[in-house]
This record gives structure tokens, sequence and C-alpha cells, in this order.
């Protein structure tokens, strides 16, 4: 009896205490949403020595927050980007979970009523938005409000983005983002060919002859033949150096769009597409692709590379660092790994693909508080401000960044601490080569030298070897209505099979039928009529 | 009485075939504690399956030092013990009338309650709808929409539906309303369900994720998976090239370290839970 | 009408006892169900269900006429067949055979490593299946002993079903237990004593005391998998998922993800949900009532 009553009473107070907690979240609420109330008036004006005392005003800003904390009103990166960049950014986290949950998340706001005031677009989402009037019309905008955006930014690269216009009237609903180099390309183990005598393969012959010898000859000398000559991972992707030979565009492992025979065509439905399967199935059945290579995870394939087993593969040229400092933990050996220059395949011009246009980074609400819009655009104008790039790359100092020696050093991601400083990158969004470069190396210390030069050296060198492919800027919207062609389901089903040996190289015309009847033929037609309105 | 020879072997065999079983069970745990307290250089190459390589507590550090790490999880403590009485209270409260033939809603009810486990709501319209009733970043939104689960309702009705007649027929006699009924005869006899149930609800509650990801902003009412979560990122992120030296953990350590921290809180909960397994809990009162 | 008032007078505290539930139902479950409508429509979260404009079934439509409509129900049906059988059963005689064990310690602890792996997630669990089948996995080393050649079983269509079967009872066996204890602690000890004063040996009072009388609590849970017949666990079979295994593995909720959730097609993920959930409940009400022949309970 009395030990009931006990318990009811405690749980009274238990249920109190969350009420209470509930609703003084509940305020807190208020001041965090961004959104519809506060418009800063009452700022940390001690920030502000200038002589006019701007007011600060606070917009909700929504992109990939990689794990990191978000950024709430008066915490360090706000107060960091208000003093930086003069607008109060308020970006909660959200859940990214591949895209997925950040669209999801996305939508429900928007649903709501509550659409962010600058946001990244996901799946596509602009257009949509665009058709509805949701977000606003740049076109006049940006010159006049964010110009040094909108001279940042190249000409010809506006122009696909007015191309791109939903509504059809060649305005601009989003701002790309633009990469005029390439960063993925074929990697090789250099040092296995020097220790192996061997020269650097030029055609595709030599390139065979090399992987045998790195399947034979034991270059990581631990008297086991456990070598894994070449492979990818899981839906054939990670391996686009074996398809690039044969002039495949590509993109991280997805086939993508090129010129072919005079016309903008689906690279998964061409001849070439067909010979490279042929090959690499061949690879396979030779055990000089790596035989797990369909079910390698993320996980497995790195882990096959960080520990010294493979000869050659495709990833980004900056990330060969990380590797080479593992190898050398383990085996003691300081690796090479170099660029693989495409071997010469008879019949093909083969290259790395690269998009110069990335997907749009950025939209803008349709905002009726004419405060917040002009906020939005003097962000994005001071985003797009180099000189200003250096204090962004490094962020907050003690939280992203430490100074030694009187130079800045950024330190290790810590996602339980760190802010979200990936909302604002300018130098990956829309920078240079050179830029990319010289962060690259400002970073490293002398013991990370030997393999942070290579980062640099593989990033400088691919560029020889990469090629803007046709399909550069084109619109999710062709895929409208074929989910299935978009996400490419049908070529990995084929292209997998193939390559292990369950159907024989026939089956390619199979699959180029069942491509072209479920939904390829349209979706064709509407690229290629994209293409020429392109004006090219 | 001794046991004859069949039933040693029985016995034997039984215990067997079980103990294969667990071990069979429990290697994807050892992989995980494995992972959980192994250096990163060797979960980077892969090399860890059930048994750690470079034994650290680098992970375990890095999590134990987070004070909203601690946060997260008093909110998740709170909240499950508040969640499970509640849900176990109005279920409970619930399942007695449907169990009853002199209830007449009795059939349209059950009806409802199994179309609700097989019909559900489309993501928006569900979110608009909670987030109406104020359920928007409220820590609320970790208790109310679990307080009844159709398949606990379910088998706590089937429950008592079994419970002897006879118990409660000598209360009636005694004058006893349904509420006594309920709260001092069929209750205090029912701990096996009231125990399984509230192990599926605290366990639901503990874990739950949906919810708090779409409806909680305000991280300070983060529940722990959610927090742990949140910088536990997944594959697909590029890399960031920051030189210096890394941490002695990665995002597979911890992300193995913080599995652990949800399963022992219910690895620690389940005994006491078991204790109500016993046989006859049910008897002694007809007798008595 | 009047029935019900008279009903509701008598037995007032029934009704009072029920109303929270009913409220929780009705606020939390069939309000948001009312959403549902928007699997006929186009539904753009812009305009909201007031905005968005009227399609009629067109999205049920273009369920039925995917190319892989067939392949996808197929596979569904399977995994929902071999989910209520196989995989039905196995807690059950599982939670028999647990109950024999005498020792406490024995029996807490084998109970405990059994139950463990629910709480690993399916990225965790198909990844162990991933890397145990790998070539350096377990699986292909025990080959090996044998002479026999490796063999990667996750791109093995033949293979795909029997995986799915096996990471399921390893996950959820040992959980679904519980219940099933649970159950057996509520038998009356009266009846065993006589049985045993009759001469039963352990393995008899098995089979014809704790087997029947968890029949009906088996029944039920029975009746509950059916609803989800369709529903496998997306997460199950994506995670062993792999493009040389669709044919055999795509099921209606990877498809739908795939091409509906993950490019935030409600409407038509909506629809999909919803043909799923016809399907369930027919399957419901058909095994209710024929539960309600055979053992006179059922769900209602």
């Amino acid at each position: 009896m009395l030990k009931r009553k006990f318990f009811i009473l405690t749980l009274i107070v238990l249920l109190l205490t969350s009420l209470v907690v509930g609703c003084s979240s509940g305020e807190v609420e208020n001041l965090n949403s961004g959104g519809e109330t506060n418009t800063g008036s009452n700022q940390t004006a001690s920030k502000n020595e200038g002589s006019v005392k701007e007011e600060i005003v606070d917009i909700e800003v929504w992109k990939t927050t990689n794990g990191k904390k978000g950024i709430e009103k008066g915490s360090p990166l706000y107060d960091f980007y208000v003093d930086k960049l003069g607008v109060g950014v308020i970006h909660p986290y959200v859940d990214w979970n591949g895209g997925t949950g950040y669209l999801n998340q996305l939508n429900l706001k928007i649903a709501a009523g509550e659409m962010p005031d600058l946001f990244l677009p996901w799946g596509g989402i602009e257009t949509d938005l665009a058709k509805n009037g949701a977000i606003a019309d740049l076109t006049d905008l940006l010159p006049e409000y964010a110009p040094n955006l909108w001279k940042r930014v190249p000409q010809k690269v506006w122009d696909v983005v007015k191309a791109n216009d939903p509504t059809g009237k060649g305005r601009i609903y989003y701002v790309p983002g633009f990469r005029d180099y390439g960063v993925q390309g074929g990697l090789i183990r250099k040092d296995w060919l020097d220790l192996l005598g061997l020269e650097m393969p030029t055609t595709q012959e030599e390139y065979v002859e090399v992987l045998k010898a790195f399947k034979t000859k034991d270059p990581n000398q631990n008297g086991l033949q456990d070598e894994i000559p070449t492979g990818g991972r899981e839906d054939a992707r990670w391996m686009d150096h074996l398809f690039a030979m044969y002039g495949i565009a590509m993109n991280e492992g997805f086939p993508d769009w090129d010129i072919y025979d005079g016309e903008l065509t689906y690279s998964a439905v061409t001849p070439n597409m067909r010979d490279a399967l042929q090959f690499i199935s061949k690879l396979y059945a030779e055990n000089l692709l790596d035989q797990e290579t369909l079910l390698n995870n993320k996980k497995a394939w790195d882990g096959k590379i960080n520990s010294g087993l493979v000869g050659n593969y495709f990833h980004f040229t900056w990330s060969v660092g990380n590797r080479l400092a593992d190898i050398e933990k383990a085996f003691g050996v300081k690796g090479d790994i170099s660029v693989l220059p495409l071997p010469k395949v008879p019949g093909y011009e083969g290259f790395y693909s690269y998009k110069p246009t990335l997907d749009p980074k950025w939209v803008v609400k349709n905002n009726q508080d004419e405060k917040k819009l002009m906020a939005t655009l003097k962000l994005l104008n001071n985003y797009a401000d180099e000189s200003r790039w250096p204090d962004l790359y490094f962020g907050v100092e003690g939280m992203h960044h430490v100074v030694k020696d009187g130079k800045r050093v950024r330190l290790p991601d810590d996602y339980s601490t760190m802010q979200n400083d990936n909302v604002l990158i300018p130098y990956d969004d829309i920078g240079t080569l050179e830029y990319k470069s010289e962060l690259l190396m400002d970073a490293a210390s002398e013991d990370t030298m030997w393999f942070m030069e290579q980062n640099v050296r593989d990033l400088r060198d691919i560029q020889q070897h990469v090629k803007a492919i046709a399909g550069d800027g084109m619109p999710g919207s062709v895929y409208e209505d074929y989910p299935d062609i978009r996400s490419a389901s049908l070529y990995v089903e084929y292209a997998t099979k193939i390559i292990i040996g369950q159907y024989p190289i026939e089956k390619f015309d199979e699959f180029v039928e069942r491509w072209n009847k479920s939904g390829g033929e349209e979706v064709t037609q509407k690229a290629r009529n994209w293409y020429q309105n392109l004006g090219k | 009485m001794s046991m004859s020879w069949n039933e040693k072997l029985f016995q034997v065999v039984i215990i067997t075939i079980l103990c294969l079983l667990s071990f069979v069970a429990i290697v994807p745990v050892l992989s995980v504690i494995a992972t959980s307290f192994s250096s990163r250089l060797p979960v980077d190459m892969n090399q860890v399956t059930i048994w750690p390589i470079g034994f650290t507590f680098a992970s375990w550090e890095y999590m134990i030092y987070r004070p909203d790490l601690w946060k997260s999880f008093g909110i998740t403590l709170v909240t499950t013990i508040v969640g499970t009485f509640l849900s176990l209270l109005i279920t409970a409260m619930m399942a007695y009338p449907l169990a009853k033939k002199e209830f007449m809603l009795g059939k349209v009810l059950m009806i409802a309650a199994v179309i609700t486990l097989v019909l559900k709501a489309p993501l928006v319209p569900y979110f608009l709808t909670l987030r109406g009733y104020g359920l928007y970043n409220n820590v609320l939104v970790l208790i109310f929409p679990h307080i009844l689960m159709a398949f606990n309702l379910i088998i706590m009705r089937t429950f008592f539906k079994q419970f002897p007649a006879e118990l409660e027929e000598a209360a009636v006699v005694e004058g006893c309303g349904y509420f006594r009924l309920l709260f001092k005869i069929v209750l205090p006899l029912s701990k096996a369900v009231l125990a399984t149930l509230g192990l599926f609800y605290g366990v639901l509650i503990w874990n739950q994720f949906q919810h708090p990801v779409m409806f909680l902003q305000n991280p300070d009412l983060f529940p722990l998976q959610l927090k742990i979560r949140q910088f536990i990122v997944d594959d697909s992120v590029m890399p960031d090239m920051n030189a210096g030296v890394l941490p002695n953990y990665n995002e597979y350590t911890l992300r193995a370290t913080t599995i652990l921290f949800a399963i022992v809180p219910v690895v620690a909960v389940y005994p006491y839970i078991q204790k109500y397994f016993v046989k006859g809990a049910l008897l002694g009162s007809v007798k008595g | 009408m009047g029935k019900l008032a008279f009903n509701m007078r008598k037995y007032w505290p029934l009704y009072v006892m029920a109303f929270p539930g009913t409220m929780f139902f009705i606020l939390f479950k069939y309000i948001p169900i009312g959403g549902s409508v928007i699997a006929f429509q186009d539904y753009s979260v812009f305009k909201g269900i007031t905005g968005s404009p009227w399609v009629g079934f067109k999205h049920f439509i273009y369920l039925l006429e995917y190319p892989d409509f067939y392949r996808v129900l197929r596979n569904t049906l399977i995994f929902g067949f071999l989910k209520v059988t196989i995989m039905f059963m196995v807690p059950l005689i599982l939670a028999l055979m647990i109950n024999e064990i005498r020792h406490s310690l024995l029996k807490k602890g084998i109970q405990t490593s059994l139950y463990i792996p629910h709480f690993l997630s399916w990225v965790i669990i198909a990844g162990i299946a991933f890397e145990m089948t790998s070539l350096s996995g377990l699986v292909n080393t025990i080959r090996d002993w044998f002479g026999l050649e490796p063999m990667l079983f996750m791109q093995m269509e033949s293979y795909f079903r029997p995986m799915y079967v096996l990471t399921g009872l390893w996950k959820d066996a040992g959980w679904g237990t519980i219940i099933y204890l649970a159950a057996i602690s509520s038998i009356d000890p009266e009846i065993y004593e006589s049985a045993v004063v009759d001469g039963a040996s352990r393995f008899k009072q098995m089979i014809h005391i704790t087997f029947p009388m968890l029949l009906s609590t088996a029944a039920i849970l029975f009746l509950l998998d059916i609803g989800n017949f369709m529903e496998l666990g997306f997460e199950h079979v994506y995670n062993l998922l792999t493009p040389m295994t669709y044919s055999v593995g795509d099921i209606f909720d990877t498809y739908v993800f795939r091409t509906g959730i993950q490019q935030a097609r409600y409407s038509f993920a909506t629809a999909v949900g919803m043909f799923q959930a016809v399907v369930g409940l027919t399957l419901v009400i058909v095994f209710n009532r024929l539960s309600r022949k055979v053992s006179g309970g059922g769900l209602w």
C-alpha cells in the first residue's frame, strides 16, 4: 500500500519534471528556430567596432551537417560568422543519412510552412519549388546584391543554370557549385612498380601485365600472394578507371552522359560499355580483379587499400595521404601512390570524367521578409569574397584550429565538439585548383609533408587526364517519372552479373533493350532537348 | 526422484544445442565489443574480428568525457521510466475492458487496433498532426506516441482473457467494482505479462530514433540514440584532409561503443525482469 | 443505439478505462492515417493536402504496371511465407527447450546470449553475414578444410533466401522466446505436479502440457504476424541485398525505398503502403475466422 503510494508520488514528480523541461525548452525553441521570430536588434553589438552599427539579421541556413553540431544563436560559430560575414547564421542539426534524412527533414519543414531562408537543395527539390514560386528568382538579385558571387562563377555556368530553369523562362533559381578541376582518378602504387622494375603502363596490354606482376611477384614483400591487383566496390562503383579507358563517362561509379556518335547518350548503353564490361569480366575471371569487388562496402575496400594489399584503385586524389600514413604505420614502408595515366585501348579515347558544374549549392527562399532576403544575399556575397576564405577554412580558434608557432593548424574532426563549419565552404564550392593545393600544403607539418606532397602532386597530375563531360549541369528533372532510370538499378543489375560471369556478355544487348523500353528512350529525348537548348 | 537415462540424455541434448546456438548468437556481439576496444589502425585495415587488436579505451574515454552525452543519457533514462509506466498503465486500462464480454465496444476497438498495426500513416501528415498537438521540439514526444502499441495491447488482452474467472468472481461477490478488480486483483497477479510488456515498451523508448529525428530540433532535448548518431557519421561522407595526428578511434570504433551503450542497460535490467517469470506466479491466491 | 447507451451506463467503469487508450488511437493513429489520402494525389509538400491535385488511382496503376511488379510481389510473398512458418516456429521451440534447463545460471546465460542480437542493428548483422561469408571468412575457411572451393554466397541468388531466414533467426529468435517464457510461467504448476504423479517424463510433460498451453499464445502471435505479412523488415532485406540478388530479394519495401522514399515521392510510397496494408488486413480477417472456427479464440 505504502509502496504504491510512494511509487505514484515518484511518478508524478518525474512527470512534472519532464513537463517543466519540455516547456522551458519550448521557449528556447522560439529563439532558436530562427525563421519567423527575432530580427536581431539586440545583437552582440560589442563585436562591431565600425562607425556604422549595422543591424545583424539572423537567417536559418540548412546544409550537410556532416555529423557536427548545429549552430545556435550565441554559440561560438554563430559569433564567428557574425564577425567575419556580418550575418547571423543559424543552422540546426539535421540528420543526413545519405541525403534521404536531410531531404525528409527539409520536406517536413516546408510542409509546416517553415522553409529555411537559405538551404542546400537535394533530390531535385528545387524544380518543384521553383515551379511553385517558393524560391527566389536570383537572376537580377545576384548581380546587384551579391556581385562577388556573380563574378566568381563563370558566365557559361550561369548559362547552364538558366537553361535548367524548370519554368522555361531562362531565369536563375539556384547557386551552382563550380569546380574547374578534376579530383578523382586511377591511382597506382608506384613504389611497387619501382620495386618490380616496371614502367608505368601506357597501353592496356602493358596494364594487364602489370596487374599480373602485382599478383604473382609479391610486391608488398610479406611472403604471401595476397596482393589484389585492382578492384572496386559494390554496385560496380569506384572502379571507374576500368571504364574510363574506354571513354565511358562516369560520375562516382554511375554512368553519365556524353557525346557518342555525335549525340548526347547515356554511357551505359554505348558499345564502349559493352567492351568495357567484357574486359572487366575477363579481369575478374583471371583473378586480377578483387573477387569480392561486388561485395565490398566502403569499409572493406578501404581496409584492403589501407592495409597495403591493393595495387591500383580509383578514388579522390587528395586523400592518398591518409592511406600512406596507415601503410607506413603497418609496414614501415613509405609508399608512393601516383596517378595512373589511362592505358590506351585500341579504338578508344580514354579519359577520367569530371563535371565542372557541381550540384546546386544553394537556393534562396522567396522571402517575404525583406530584411532576411537582404541578409541572405549579403551572406552569399561575402561568402564569395576570396579574402575571407582563409578565415572560413580555419574556423573558430580553439574549436576548429589552434595556433602553433604563429601558424594556424586545423584540428582533426571531432564531431561531438565541433560545430558545423561545413556550412560555408566556398573554397570547395566555387574554388580553384590552386587554392585547394595551397590549403593542402598549408595543413602539412614536417612529419606529414612526405605524404601531403603526394596529395597535391596527384591532384595536379590528374588534370592532364580529365575531361569535362557533356552531361555536365544536366538537371535531375530529365529523370522525372522514371526513378528507376535515375537510380540506374537496371544497369547495376546487369553490369554486376556480367562482371562476375553469371551472365554472358551477350546479355548486354538485352539490357540496352530493356533500358530503352522502361523509359530510357524518353529520358534520352529529354536530355538531348536540354543539350540543344544550351545553345552549344 | 532421480532422473532416468532418457531424461538425462534429453537434458544433455537440449543443453548442447542451446549452448551452440548461444555461441553463434553471441559472435556478432563479440565483434562489436572487440571493435569498441580496438585501436584505429587495425580497424582502418579491417583486421578486427572477434578479439580486440591494440586494446585501448580511447573510444570509451571519448564517450565518457562528453557532458552533453550524459545529459542525453539522463533524458533517455527519465523518459524511459516515465514512459514505460504510463504505457503499461494505459495499455492495461485499455486491455481489460476489451477482455470483457459485456463491453459492447470490444469488437470494434479490437478491429480498430489491428488496423493500426497494418496501416501506417504517411510521414508528412503524421508530422504535421503531431506538430499541431504541440509536440514539436517538446520532450513529451518521446513518451506520448508510444503510449499504446497495438501489439502489446493485444497480448495483454489475450492474457486478461485467460485470467481465471474464479478469482474475479470471488471478488465480485464481495462487492468489488471493475477498477478495484483490475488494480487490486488482476494486475498484481499479472506480473509476468507486465514485466514482459514493460520490457518491450522500455526497450522501444530507450532505443527510439525516428521520433526524435523528426520532432526534436533543440539539441538539449536529444535522447541518447540521437545524440550519439549525431556524431557517428555514416559512410558516405567525404573525408576531409586534416593533417595532424589522427586520434586513436574512428567512426567504426565509436559506433561500436555506442551500440554497447544501448545494450548494456537492457542486459543489466533483464535479470530483474526474469524474476517475474517464475512459475505459478499466478497462483497462491485461489488457495489462499 | 439505445442498447449502447444502456451498456455504457451499466458498465461505465469499463468505458472510463478504455477512454485514454481510445483517445490515443484517435489522436495518434487515426487522424494521421487520414493523411493517407495523399496516395490519391500528386502530393507536394509545398501545396499541402488541400492544394495538391487529385489523381485517383494513378500511383496504384503505376505500381501494377511496373515491369518487375510480379517479381517484387513474388519475392515479398515468399519471404512472408517463410516468416510465418519457419521463422515463426523457432522461438516457440527454443522457449520449450530453454524451459527445460534446470540450472538457473546457465538458463539465464543462454537466454541473455540468445536475445542480445536483437539490439544490434541490421547493418551490423548483415555486415557480419558478409564478413563471415567473405573469402577470408569463417565459412570459406571451413570449406577449405574440406577441400572445397571458396564461394561468395552473398552474390548468389540461390543462397539469398536461406540467408534471410538465418539472419532473421539470428537476430530475433531469441527475443521472440521472451513472450513464450512469460506465458509458460503462468501455467498452473498443479497440472505439472499431477502429471509427474502419473509418471510422465519431462519430455512428455513438454509435449502434452506446455506445448498445447502455448498454442493459444502462439495463435495470437501468428495472427499478428500475418497482418504484417507484407512488412518483412525493410532494413533486414535492404542490408542483405546486392544487385546480383535483386531478382530474388527485391521486395515492395526496397523497391519503394529506391523509387519512392529516397526521392521523396510521398504519394507513391503511400500508395504502395496502402496496397500492402490491404493485403495484410485481408489475410488477418481470413485467418482470424479460421482461428475462431478451430480454437474458438481469435483477435476478435
